[in-house]
């Protein structure tokens, strides 16, 4: 299964490659985000109780985070895509192991992420943001990313699986992102949000992965809230992870 | 090698995919799955390949249980799909090297397959450029390539020519029955398309409404349409030849006749008789006539009589074909019964042209099994001899297709020996020089 799932998982990093722009396509998005917002919310960091100093630094975890859910999103289209060109029937009928189909491109779309917020982290440095970009902080926030773009490539492939059709999927892809970031701290931090929306974003692990994020790119550092994030996290990714390969493994007409 | 028996498939939807379905292959054969779309073809060939359930009857792939033993059938068969299944951002040589992989192989191996497996293919010099600049054709060739990387014996080719120029179709037919000789390599091939299957198939299955209508060798099933058509084609277009037209309808060795592209067909019992009778009829009525074909039944007649229905109503894209008016006709003067041999097709006695149309008509009826008479069940009735011929044991007792020892080119020469007895039943060419005579009336619509 591992070795299926490499040299698939290499198939998918080669088509990359092969078509650098499109991955670099899905950061202009975020990068506009990142201005945009910064600029215009660059009078709210002056609010009292506001965390940071500047309202871009405190969107930079946000943004990253956006770019795990626009990035990975795209995992189930082309999953869609490969089952209608019939490339997947031609990985079934072969003798690997039918995890290995959607582990690989999990996989892959988490890399694919995890280079875009590199990228993106590195241009909001030079944008003058004071990011820590010790190799420790950049490896952690990296590990967060990974694992949250494992997550969110599952829930597409999974989606993927159950609505059988592109439309809904990137209609769904679309709403499920907004709300997924408004009730988190991505944008507003959690204490000046109504006490509702504040019970809806301990429940979202979008929250605790922002959380996370910001406390290791933007000192100091505070390890029990990295700790709960990486758990969370993780156990998302995993809960999601096993529910895409078992959809998966259980289609077959 | 394919060992299928009552093969049965029920969709969510409740609609009988396949029904009942008995198939067998034999080894080194090319066994042709004929039907339109929407038979249960497609549907068959993902069944034997492991991709989809089926819900009872048993199957066994190169002596493996599809049940018990699904890895080793995936080792031992490679799978073609309709669609083509190459990555398009890959090199032909990634894909390969990809496919290798998922086959478990190891890297030197790999490499020696594919140059293989490329000059086999005639693909050596674009090995290295992305799939998206290939041609359909070579796209075609790359997909059978990939299938064939583990060396399979059991090669399933589901519809592959759908979509070819005329060109490619024609090397990649020849392809195949280089794999077929050279390497004794079993195929399952589906088409709708009927000269597909009669100019690559040993035998041809027709699959109608998820089961086997009929399976034999595709000259076997054409001797079992008896008669002839004639085709006229008129100087000049007009009204005469209309008027020409019904005075042959009334003539007695006319069984049918249709109008198409301003051409009449005629049936008749026999061909070279007729065509002096029709150039007489014509002089007589001063209608000059720039050419008569004689033609054999092809393979589009059989499927006509063995589900009932034409390719054409039961959904198919091809453009109209000649008999499909023919067939629409419903009775209307024509007698199925006349056309549906009577005596056992095994004896191949083609000559017998005599047996009387009453009785044969009253055998289609039974053989069909749709009309409420009684059935008494006479000898030579063609429902008993497929119950006592059915197509399991053929694949072992029949041998009429190149072994895996036989040489190279003896697919040349079993093809040339249908042929041939396709033509021995027809009487020689006319000496007139304005007649033409065809051997097969497939060649003129190609």
């Amino acid at each position: 299964m591992i070795a299926d799932t490499w040299y698939l998982f290499l198939k998918y990093v080669r088509i990359s490659i092969r078509a650098p722009l499109w991955t670099l396509f899905n950061l202009i998005q975020p990068l506009i985000w990142l201005v945009i917002f910064g600029q215009l919310f660059s009078r709210f960091a002056q609010v009292p109780d506001f965390p940071t100093g500047s309202y871009t630094e405190f969107f930079i975890p946000g943004v990253l985070i956006m770019t795990v859910l626009f990035g990975s999103s795209w995992s189930g289209i082309s999953l869609l895509r490969e089952i209608n060109s019939g490339t997947v029937d031609k990985m079934l009928v072969a003798p690997i192991a039918r995890s290995s189909i959607v582990l690989s491109r999990v996989f892959h779309a988490a890399i694919q992420v995890v280079v875009q917020t590199l990228i993106i982290m590195t241009v909001a440095r030079i944008m003058g943001n004071h990011i820590s970009m010790r190799p420790d902080s950049v490896l952690l926030s990296l590990l967060i990313i990974f694992l949250l773009g494992l997550a969110f490539a599952s829930v597409s492939n999974g989606l993927a699986i159950a609505l059988q059709r592109e439309e809904p999927l990137v209609v769904l892809g679309n709403m499920m992102t907004m709300p997924l970031l408004f009730f988190s701290s991505a944008m507003v931090p959690k204490t000046f949000m109504p006490a509702w929306m504040q019970m809806l974003a301990n429940i979202n692990p979008i929250e605790y992965a922002v959380v996370a994020l910001r406390t290791v790119l933007l000192p100091p550092l505070d390890t029990s809230s990295l700790l709960l994030g990486l758990v969370v996290v993780a156990g998302f990714a995993f809960a999601m992870l096993y529910w895409s390969v078992t959809a998966f493994a259980a289609l077959r007409d | 090698m394919i060992e299928v028996k009552q093969l049965t498939k029920v969709f969510t939807a409740g609609v009988r995919a396949i029904n009942g379905l008995d198939l067998a292959v034999a080894e080194g054969e090319i066994m042709g799955l004929l039907g339109p779309n929407g038979a249960g073809k497609t549907t068959t060939v993902r069944v034997l390949s492991t991709l989809s359930g089926f819900d009872s009857g048993s199957v066994k792939i190169a002596g493996f249980d599809i049940d018990r033993d699904p890895e080793k059938i995936r080792q031992s068969i490679g799978f073609v799909a309709q669609r083509t299944g190459v990555d398009y951002f890959l090199t032909g040589r990634e894909n390969l090297r990809l496919q290798g992989h998922m086959y478990h192989m190891s890297r030197a191996d790999i490499d020696k397959r594919i140059d293989e497996l490329a000059s086999y293919f005639q693909l050596t010099e674009h090995l290295d450029s992305v799939v998206k600049t290939y041609s359909g054709g070579m796209q075609r060739k790359l997909d059978i390539a990939t299938a064939l990387i583990h060396r399979p014996k059991m090669l399933y080719l589901d519809e592959p020519t759908l979509g070819l120029d005329t060109p490619s179709r024609h090397s990649l037919w020849q392809m195949i029955r280089r794999l077929n000789s050279e390497q004794g390599l079993s195929i399952l091939l589906t088409t709708h398309y009927l000269d597909e299957a009669d100019k690559l198939a040993h035998r041809v299955s027709i699959i109608h409404q998820g089961k086997i209508a009929a399976c034999d060798q595709p000259q076997n099933l054409k001797s079992q349409i008896k008669g002839e058509a004639l085709v006229l084609s008129f100087a000049e277009q007009n009204q005469a030849n209309q008027q020409f037209g019904q005075t042959l309808a009334g003539l007695d060795f006319i069984k049918d006749q249709l109008w198409e592209q301003g051409k009449l067909h005629l049936y008749v019992e026999n061909g070279a008789n007729a065509i002096a009778l029709v150039s007489q009829q014509a002089m007589q009525a001063g209608i000059q006539l720039t050419h008569i074909a004689l033609a054999q039944p092809t393979l589009d007649d059989v499927f006509l009589k063995y589900t009932g229905s034409s390719m054409e109503q039961d959904g198919e894209q091809e453009a109209e074909p000649w008999w499909a008016q023919w067939a629409g006709k419903g009775g209307g003067g024509w007698n199925k019964g006349q056309w549906a041999e009577q005596s056992d097709p095994q004896e191949g006695d083609e000559s017998s042209t005599e047996t009387a149309g009453a009785t044969q008509a009253d055998d289609w009826e039974k053989w069909q099994g749709s009309d409420d008479q009684a059935s008494d069940g006479q000898d030579g009735d063609w429902q008993k001899w497929q119950q006592q011929r059915p197509c399991e044991d053929q694949a072992e007792s029949d041998d009429a297709w190149p072994s895996q020892a036989s040489p190279a080119n003896n697919w040349q020469q079993w093809q040339n020996h249908n042929n041939t007895a396709d033509q021995a039943d027809s009487k020689p060419p006319s000496e007139n020089d304005w007649i033409h005579w065809s051997p097969a009336d497939k060649e003129q619509k190609d």
